[in-house]
């Protein structure tokens, strides 16, 4: 295009910013409505949780008293409790699987297509729909540990979604199911740029292939270790769906997640106000994830600029 | 007492001579319409106010109902949008002390010469008028009842209990219980694991055990009640019902256990009327199973209500205001009562329907009679469970300590009372 102006004789180039003002507008437009939806909503949020709002807003200033409130609340206790667990339990066991499965398939093998499109499917279901068909398979009179009682083994015990000890983790494994394909799809694609001048370098210098995955494959692939921890734990700490439709908080109060308990407030208990504080508390949370990563890719940015 | 009702019905029978004719005059004039929104949709609600709407169109008027179907909390976000919008339904559901809340919010429409004229307020349940003149005011009025503590026998499992009759007091009940197992029932308690399942166990154990403390500690928070003897009893007892559940239920409804109880694999189920339709509707006959009363220590029922109804919005418009008017006179009206529990399986707010017709099952009967027993001996009480006897905030708070107790059997009785109380003292 911008050749194809230049060489046209006998008409002045439009000038730079008028050429590149559709690019603008589709860029910064949606940009900005976006930020402004989400920086009013937030601060309109953050406002709330400071006024004794309870069935609609209203004005008025409590300071902190919803904060303590809802963080001196059992439900919230629980909730923040879990979510270390899950969240920790759930990037770290995705993590683990999304790799593993991308290296068996990273082998070359047969049907490569078609396992990566099985594995990456659970994530095209809602999670609703996951959290269902989990509560049955996990549900000991009807799913898994029926089936295994009736095919004879019936000393078998798989009570997990009832056990309120053990019902954190039957989220875990929901979670994990559903999304340790992403992790796989992203790490296969970080396998596959490694440089294969390097990989094979390495075998004429005779490294076997666990030495070579060890020293050259993997540490190549932290940046994208980095990413998907971030992706998943900014998942986990919104988790509402998946744990509404598999256990809705209990057995009792067991697997109360930070969402859940916000969503309880602001509309079972129509407690706006005290809602809208354990809203900001999880947007807390998650940059507590979110600034050291940013304030990551800017040293790396920084040192990429310089090298 | 009897002098300020006396008063009461005397203002209330001077606004209504002066108000009457200007209803009249309102409906005259203008066709009478009405905006309302509810969350029932499908199933029997829906058929039951879909029937209202046509009453309300052979009469004249334009109906226009919105339901936001699921539950209630939705409806409950749509009505808040629509009045932070200035534009309230003319007409809305909302039920127990919700009423008194939202009515803070926005302007409700003064039903007192409407109810007056029709000699509504001594047809009703004493603790239940209060619920919907919040002000000294009627606002809202109630549409259908339901007891929370009817108990539902399974035929099959009395035959492998070899037992033949109801249980009347908890202890009778737990009797039943041992048989039953004994008898070969696997799980002498049918039930469902969602929260208000969990409540509806609690306050039927305590409202058993003493419906004076039930009214003291539940419906009006007094400290020292719910410190009582009778709050550790009644967690006692909802320990014992626990142990006879399926632990396998997870928080699955209560509606999935219903073959396993008609078959005698289950035995007893506490739960609220509605479940004589579900029943009915699950192609269940009358001879598979029994209804009564929950179990009450003094042998007089007790009855733990829980009420739909309807509130009036304040609106300007004229043809909406008629249309208030006509949808008040109606809901009062017996045979539209008559009408809507035949169709969803209630009882009517009015005491003074007969039920002895074709329409009406012995469940419904014997609720009915139920509740005129309570009233007579003062033991009908709002159900907690049902958010009838607190508001939404507290009634969680309590349910979260009840829930918990009967999912984790390391905590005592004595604990859960004491963390009860702690509950409500967090939520005042």
């Amino acid at each position: 295009m911008t050749n194809a102006a230049a060489i046209r004789p006998g008409r002045p180039a439009l000038p730079e910013w008028v050429r590149r003002l559709p690019e603008y507008l589709m860029i910064w437009v949606p940009l900005l409505l976006s930020a402004a939806h989400l920086v009013s909503f937030s601060l309109w949020t953050i406002w709330i949780s400071f006024t004794p709002s309870t069935l609609i807003p209203v004005s008025g200033w409590v300071g902190l008293r919803n904060y303590s409130a809802v963080a001196a609340s059992r439900n919230w206790q629980i909730a923040f409790d879990n979510l270390l667990l899950f969240g920790s339990a759930f990037v770290l066991l995705s993590l683990v699987t999304g790799l593993a499965l991308a290296i068996l398939l990273d082998q070359r093998i047969r049907g490569e297509n078609l396992l990566r499109s099985i594995f990456l499917y659970p994530l095209a279901v809602s999670f609703v729909v996951t959290g269902t068909v989990w509560s049955w398979l996990l549900n000991p009179g009807l799913g898994i540990q029926k089936l295994v009682h009736d095919l004879g083994w019936t000393s078998f015990k798989f009570d997990w979604l009832i056990d309120r000890d053990m019902a954190i983790w039957t989220i875990v494994i929901a979670a994990i199911w559903q999304s340790s394909g992403f992790a796989m799809a992203l790490f296969l694609a970080g396998l596959r740029s490694v440089d294969t001048d390097i990989i094979k370098a390495a075998q004429i210098d005779g490294a076997g292939p666990i030495r070579i995955y060890r020293r050259i494959i993997l540490p190549s692939l932290w940046p994208i270790t980095i990413t998907v921890v971030v992706i998943q734990l900014q998942f986990a700490i919104s988790t509402f769906d998946l744990v509404r439709a598999l256990t809705n908080g209990g057995p009792g109060i067991a697997t109360q997640l930070p969402a859940l308990v916000v969503y309880d407030l602001m509309f079972q208990r129509s407690l706006l106000g005290r809602g809208a504080a354990a809203a900001v508390l999880m947007l807390l949370i998650l940059l507590a994830v979110l600034l050291p990563y940013a304030a990551w890719r800017y040293v790396q940015r920084r040192r990429a600029a310089h090298a | 007492m009897p002098i300020t009702t006396t008063r009461r019905r005397l203002l209330a029978g001077s606004a209504a001579a002066l108000a009457l004719p200007a209803f009249a005059r309102a409906q005259g004039a203008v066709k009478p319409r009405l905006t309302a929104i509810s969350q029932w949709s499908a199933g029997s609600d829906g058929a039951a106010i879909t029937a209202l709407g046509k009453k309300f169109e052979e009469k004249g008027g334009v109906w226009q109902h919105s339901p936001v179907p699921g539950f209630t909390t939705e409806m409950m976000n749509k009505l808040r949008a629509q009045i932070m919008a200035g534009d309230p339904p003319a007409c809305s559901q909302l039920k127990g002390p919700e009423i008194a809340a939202w009515s803070k919010i926005a302007p409700t429409v003064d039903l007192d010469a409407v109810v007056a004229a029709a000699g509504y307020e001594k047809v009703v349940a004493p603790d239940l008028a209060k619920l919907h003149k919040p002000g000294g005011k009627w606002i809202a009025l109630p549409l259908q009842i339901y007891s929370t503590n009817m108990l539902f026998l399974s035929k099959r499992a009395m035959d492998k209990a070899k037992a033949d009759k109801v249980p009347v007091t908890w202890a009778d009940f737990n009797d039943l219980a041992d048989k039953m197992k004994a008898g070969g029932v696997p799980y002498p308690v049918a039930n469902g694991g969602t929260r208000p399942d969990d409540g509806q166990k609690f306050e039927a154990a305590l409202a058993g055990i003493s419906p004076l403390a039930y009214r003291a500690a539940i419906m009006n928070l007094e400290k020292k009640a719910l410190e009582g003897p009778e709050i550790k009893a009644a967690f006692a007892q909802v320990r014992k019902i626990a142990d006879w559940m399926d632990p396998n239920v997870g928080a699955q409804h209560f509606s999935t256990n219903l073959k396993r109880f008609i078959d005698g694999d289950m035995g007893m189920m506490i739960m609220g009327g509605w479940a004589q339709g579900v029943l009915r509707n699950a192609g269940f006959k009358f001879e598979d199973f029994m209804i009564a009363p929950g179990p009450s220590d003094n042998s007089k029922p007790v009855f733990l209500l829980n009420a739909d109804a309807f509130i009036f919005w304040q609106r300007k418009e004229p043809d909406l205001q008629a249309g208030q008017t006509l949808m008040a006179q109606l809901v009062m009206d017996p045979a539209i009562q008559t009408m809507y529990s035949q169709i969803t399986g209630s009882i009517p707010v009015r005491t003074d329907v007969d039920l002895s017709g074709e329409g009406w099952s012995d469940g419904q009967r014997r609720t009915a009679a139920a509740l005129k027993d309570a009233i007579a001996s003062n033991q009908a009480v709002l159900s907690l469970a049902h958010n009838m006897a607190q508001e939404n905030g507290m009634t969680a708070a309590m349910i979260d300590v009840i829930t918990e107790y009967v999912k984790n059997k390391t905590i005592k009785p004595e604990q859960a009372a004491t963390r009860l109380a702690e509950a409500v003292e967090g939520a005042r």
